[in-house]
């Protein structure tokens, strides 16, 4: 679960939402996560774990959908 | 629809004495000098250069951090400046049953986002990255700004911004004040903001030679308009917003009215890039008169373009005595670059602000450390230390900009 707290971080520093909001039920939208935050969060990730996010991704909804996300993919480019 | 008259209702910047509008005025009466000594860790070399920097603002506290970190420092200076001018105006931030269809902004900025691209060069030459953030975009746009105050009061007019150098906001508050006398727009908001010391911008200048020099100790004093000893501009951060509104509109709700807005004229010396040419400055003088319907015996005040360059002052006065004739001599004249710095695409903005003040309070802000004239400066009456209690009537902005482009406003006072 490593993933959800650079999630924390990021909403944290980007629009001071408090890290106990940030749980995987939580819409991201509703954390103030538009188009653009989220495109700059992805950006953040990819940077961090020296991934690379598929172009035709399927935008998450939900923080739980974020870290599924970036978890696999973390995975992935460990294995 | 007939012409509209067009009433300033709201003011509001960001100072750089870190005080509101009130004290920035006071200071200014004063003849006190906000330009400090900028000095940065660059490499390779640090800048070191008089400058106006505003050292109490704090963009996640007066913008809320979510708005903030979607923004370019310029943009941050706007919209502070237009909360300060909106709540200043008694209007509320968001549409409250009245339409704003065709309210609109109009802003001025030289720079845009320059920090923003600046950043990206030293992400990808200095730290060896081979990709931006995605935010550059819109951080970096010169439409960042009115962008932003658009949605902020749900403007859904003209959202536009003005780059004409240092007339940036002198030509956006011009447009603005036309689109309200011509009825396309119940309210405008204007102004505009820059952020020059994004290191290549800087050091750019320096390489022009017109910048002030000085030290820790000399900076306050580094900018001396129309003086014998002047050694060029101080460039400053920071952003000033004006509410321009249909008369019939602000007076029905009730507003304070700080001053009317009553002509516009820009002009283009066609002759050269920096090489002011007075007979664009008085074509650009005469049409503002005329536009506004004032006789030169009607203007009481001219706030000065005066950058204090050794080219620019002697022409700015040229064009002055030049449309003035006799009565020149006993024109008050002021140029408040020497305290507040020269903004580029905030200057205009700042200084329209500081006319409607001068007017509305019956005060005329001085030129600060004017000591010794330079006699190709002379023949109008420099105002080298507060005048308060003038029954003003009228007052000029003037606002020379390199490419040749010269904007001039109107003010008119009020008494209610």
């Amino acid at each position: 679960m490593e993933s959800i707290e650079l999630i924390r971080d990021f909403l944290k520093d980007r629009l001071a939402v408090e890290p106990e909001n940030v749980v995987p039920g939580a819409a991201l939208a509703e954390l103030g996560v538009d188009s653009l935050m989220m495109l700059e969060l992805m950006f953040e990730f990819e940077d961090r774990y020296g991934v690379k996010l598929s172009r035709d991704l399927k935008t998450p909804r939900t923080v739980g959908e974020m870290v599924t996300l970036m978890d696999g993919l973390i995975a992935k480019s460990k294995s | 629809m007939g012409q509209r008259r067009v009433a300033i209702t709201g003011l509001g910047l960001v100072s750089p004495y870190g005080g509101d509008l009130a004290d920035f005025f006071r200071r200014l009466c004063a003849g006190e000098s906000a330009v400090g000594h900028l000095q940065t860790d660059d490499l390779p070399r640090p800048l070191s250069m008089p400058f106006v920097t505003c050292p109490g603002f704090d963009p996640d506290l007066v913008l809320g951090k979510p708005q903030a970190s979607m923004m370019d420092r310029f943009a941050q200076f706007g919209l502070a400046a237009a909360f300060s001018a909106w709540d200043d105006a008694g209007l509320p931030r968001q549409p409250d049953g009245e339409s704003r269809s065709d309210w609109g902004v109009a802003w001025g900025t030289a720079l845009g986002g320059t920090m923003a691209y600046e950043k990206g060069y030293r992400e990808l030459w200095q730290r060896g990255r081979e990709r931006l953030s995605p935010l550059t975009v819109v951080l970096g746009m010169n439409n960042g700004a009115n962008a932003h105050m658009s949605i902020q009061f749900g403007l859904g007019g003209v959202s536009m911004s003005h780059t004409v150098a240092c007339a940036s906001s002198a030509i956006a508050i011009g447009e603005a004040f036309r689109r309200v006398r011509s009825g396309e727009a119940k309210v405008m908001l204007t102004g505009g903001s820059d952020v020059p010391q994004a290191y290549g911008v800087a050091r750019a200048w320096e390489a022009l030679r017109v910048m002030a020099p000085g030290d820790r100790e000399t900076s306050p004093f580094a900018c001396r308009p129309f003086s014998a000893d002047r050694r060029g501009l101080v460039l400053g951060e920071g952003g000033a917003a004006l509410v321009l509104e249909d008369w019939d509109h602000a007076t029905a709700r009730g507003a304070r009215i700080h001053g009317e807005i009553v002509g516009y004229g820009t002009t283009c010396d066609h002759t050269h890039l920096v090489r002011p040419e007075a007979d664009g400055q008085i074509r650009a003088i005469r049409l503002t008169l005329a536009d506004a319907g004032l006789d030169i015996g009607d203007i009481d005040y001219v706030n000065a373009h005066g950058t204090a360059t050794a080219e620019g002052d002697p022409v700015e006065i040229a064009a002055l005595k030049a449309v003035f004739g006799e009565g020149a001599a006993s024109l008050p004249v002021s140029a408040t670059k020497s305290m507040h710095g020269h903004l580029l695409g905030g200057s205009a903005a700042i200084e329209a602000i500081v006319t409607v003040l001068a007017l509305r309070d019956g005060s005329i802000p001085p030129t600060a450390h004017l000591g010794e004239l330079d006699p190709a400066c002379a023949g109008v009456d420099h105002v080298t230390s507060a005048r308060h209690g003038q029954p003003l009537r009228a007052a000029l902005s003037n606002s020379f900009a390199f490419g040749g482009s010269n904007a001039v406003l109107a003010f008119r006072a009020v008494n209610l």
